[in-house]
């Protein structure tokens, strides 16, 4: 273990958080500035914008979360990735290190979707129990936080050769809504980070600390209160509690397998939506035989990744995709709900680029010959686009611990089992379609439909309810079932909604900062 | 089936020359690039071969697969022309061996310099500055797109022809309310029938 900042005594109670991604690292810097001590354990390593790589498969093997896990269900990554099922890093900063940037905000009737939507079959919709006018104020600060282009001032980040390509098929296919943001990579020098240098590598740590990170912001701002205890290389595999049902505790293991323990007054849970619900299921005791939280049932459940899939089009002439910031291009005309279209909720077509290494390995996993290798001859002449919409939260989408597979330390590894719903499916078809005739429009050649890549939005798996038996936490995402036990993030959403989710994530992180120092000032804890 | 042999043999078949360059062929004819030099695939075949060397079962696949190769194609696989190689190859595409080798190459043959050369890329440039200002913006086509946010009329976030959404559910900060006339829903994937839009309707006024 490795650690940074003040320390404090491991039998002193203090706040923990686990996980120093975009909901951990959030609130801990939010926490801090407010004179509140905490110790966050990080499972990774402390890597830097030196340590990067640019180089895609190294860069992935330095940071992503790599521990085995198993998966099940109808969905494509059990055959194509099947012991891969996400891409999340394993590092401090999180998955913040290797996101893109992306952050449009929800909608107002993305929080209402049960009442919206109805009820369709298969899926166990629910509204989650605040409104878009509630989480308003805490857009408009992450926001600020993470340095959105097209926001608050910020201008916009210019084309690169993919949006070129992307914005006038768009404006010729009729889409309206078109632009290269909002987009948290700096176009000017903002918040003590430079502008961005277009070096191409969005999916790989910023060399150049252009992009939001909480590597790059929170964490060093925490540190630099005096009251962070940093400890990375800390792996969190329980959480204890005492005979009242409070958490009391976690236990954590260094990079040697040691075992530690760390007294706590409250936790808060921010592992990404995988190992979320894992350590609540790893933390079942007599008093919660289910898991911690979980007198629901729904504790890994609902798990959402996005409606997804990319379409690369081959052109006459070069467009060399892979020059500029990745992902900044998007078109929300198809975000609407409209189900005249076959399916309920919208999704957003975004800009995309892979280098050869990474085109190759997920452009057709398992694909071979003539067929396949003509997709990699055209990489010069190719663009790229990524879709992204809502999912629906189905009961059997489900993270469980799978006992027959123990990672290195001898835990049971989560499994992930998703069924893609009809909607889904139906969704996913009308948003190849539809690139296609955006490329068509700009002369394409040819195109080439790509199947979801190992998620990387995870969604869903300790839901928001207002009642206790729908859901693990309340509105401040507060557990039902234990008063000092807390989930900061993407585990919390009701539903997945069609935006990329960090801004929420960490709007919702900065809300619950505000409601903890206010519970933990009036002994509300 | 396992090969019937013992290991030492096992590893001097997997690590002749011949064997080596057999795989050569074989990654070649599966990855076909008529712009690729020899070296890229050269480096590919002694990824393998070095996996081979660490695992007992890769190298047990590897030899039993290249021997049905010899099988199939009725003496040296190498001899074979494209088509003839690529129909052998289909035969035994469900194979340990062949996943193994194409795993491997798709995981390796695309990370190499000078297959990066052969398809027009320039991989990493944060040591050149960036690409700002070499060339990120300079595909000339078609002409340059409005990077703003449109400024005409907001998008319509819910279909006109949706039953308006009920009130707690659409609460917008900025004014804007989920506005429509109310119309059938009957193209919703999934049960939409009289009795659940009465349930949608209740609730809708709770
Ligand atoms: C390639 C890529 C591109 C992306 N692009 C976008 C985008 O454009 N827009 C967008 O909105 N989102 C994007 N995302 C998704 C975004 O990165 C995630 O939504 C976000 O980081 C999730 O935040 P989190 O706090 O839930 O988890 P993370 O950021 O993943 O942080 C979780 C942290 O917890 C640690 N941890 C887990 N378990 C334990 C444990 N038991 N003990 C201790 N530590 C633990 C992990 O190591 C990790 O560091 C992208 C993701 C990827 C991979």
């Amino acid at each position: 273990m490795t650690r940074h900042g003040k320390p404090i005594e491991q039998d002193h109670e203090t706040v923990v958080i686990i996980g120093s991604g975009a909901g951990g690292g959030t609130l801990a810097y939010e926490l801090t500035a407010k004179g509140i001590p905490c110790v966050v354990l990080e499972a990774g390593p402390y890597l830097t914008n030196d340590d990067y790589t640019n180089n895609e498969w190294e860069a992935f093997n330095q940071m992503a979360w790599l521990d085995p896990r198993t998966t099940s269900g109808s969905w494509r990554i059990a055959r194509d990735f099947p012991n891969l099922p996400t891409w999340i890093v394993k590092a401090v900063g999180g998955t913040t290190t290797h996101w893109s940037g992306a952050t449009p905000r929800f909608k107002a009737h993305e929080f209402a979707i049960r009442s919206t939507y109805g009820r369709l079959e298969g899926a166990n919709l629910l509204d989650w129990p605040i409104t878009l006018a509630e989480l308003e104020p805490f857009y408009d600060r992450a926001e600020i936080a993470m340095g959105s282009t097209h926001v608050h001032g910020r201008k916009p980040l210019p084309a690169n050769n993919n949006y070129k390509v992307f914005a006038n098929g768009a404006e010729r296919v009729g889409y309206k809504h078109y632009s290269t943001g909002p987009y948290a990579t700096n176009a000017e020098e903002y918040d003590g980070r430079p502008a961005s240098i277009q070096d191409g590598f969005n999916f790989q740590g910023d060399k150049n600390k252009s992009k939001w990170s909480t590597l790059v912001r929170e964490i060093p701002r925490a540190l630099a209160t005096g009251l962070l205890d940093l400890r990375a290389d800390s792996h969190v595999v329980q959480i204890t509690h005492d005979q009242t049902g409070r958490v009391d505790a976690v236990l954590y293991l260094d990079e040697n397998g040691d075992l530690h323990r760390q007294a706590a007054a409250l936790v808060c849970v921010a592992g990404n939506s995988i190992e979320t619900p894992r350590l609540l299921l790893q933390s079942a005791s007599p008093m919660f035989p289910d898991g911690l939280a979980n007198s629901s049932g729904q504790v890994g459940r609902n798990y959402m990744r996005h409606m997804t899939g990319s379409v690369y089009a081959q052109f006459e002439n070069p467009v060399r995709m892979y020059r500029g910031e990745t992902m900044a291009g998007v078109i929300a005309d198809e975000s609407r709900h409209d189900p005249d279209r076959g399916f309920a909720g919208g999704y957003y077509l975004e800009t995309i680029s892979l280098g050869p290494a990474f085109l190759a390995s997920f452009a057709e996993p398992g694909s071979w010959g003539r067929e396949f290798t003509k997709i990699i001859d055209g990489y010069l002449r190719t663009a790229g686009l990524w879709i992204v919409g809502e999912d629906l939260p189905q009961e059997s989408n489900r993270i469980t611990l799978n006992p027959s597979v123990t990672d290195k330390n001898g835990l049971p590894v989560p499994n992930v089992h998703v069924d893609d719903h009809p909607n889904d499916i139906a969704m996913r078809s009308h948003g190849y379609k539809q690139a296609e005739l955006l490329y068509d429009a700009v002369g394409s050649v040819s195109s080439h439909r790509t199947p979801p890549y190992p998620s990387t939005h995870n969604l869903g798996t300790a839901r928001m309810s207002d009642k206790a038996e729908d859901g693990v936490v309340d509105r401040w995402g507060r557990s039902h079932d234990v008063p000092n036990l807390f989930v900061s993030d993407g585990s919390v959403f009701t539903s997945s909604a069609a935006a990329n989710p960090t801004l929420t994530i960490v709007a919702l992180a900065i809300r619950q900062a505000e409601y903890i120092a206010d519970q933990l000032a009036h002994d509300g804890i | 089936m396992a090969f019937p042999a013992k290991y030492p043999s096992l590893n001097d078949t997997a690590l002749t020359e011949e064997a080596r360059s057999t795989l050569i062929r074989v990654i070649r004819v599966a990855f076909p690039h008529d712009s690729f030099p020899d070296g890229p695939y050269e480096r590919t075949a002694d990824t393998i071969l070095k996996a081979a060397e660490e695992s007992t079962w890769f190298r047990v696949s590897l030899t039993q697969g290249l021997l049905t190769l010899a099988h199939l194609a009725g003496g040296d696989f190498r001899q074979l022309d494209e088509d003839a190689a690529t129909s052998v190859l289909r035969r035994i595409e469900t194979t340990e061996f062949f996943g193994f080798i194409r795993r491997t190459t798709v995981l390796n043959l695309y990370d190499d310099p000078e297959v990066w050369d052969a398809v027009g890329y320039e991989g990493p440039s944060v040591d050149k500055g960036g690409y700002i200002d070499r060339g990120f913006n300079d595909l000339d086509w078609l002409p340059d797109p409005r990077i703003e946010t449109y400024t005409g009329e907001p998008i319509v976030e819910i279909a006109r022809s949706v039953p308006l959404a009920p009130p707690h559910a659409a609460t917008h900060g900025g004014g804007q309310s989920a506005a429509s006339t109310s119309a059938d829903t009957s193209t919703q994937p999934g049960a939409t029938d009289a009795r659940q839009g009465q349930l949608q309707h209740s609730e809708a006024t709770k």
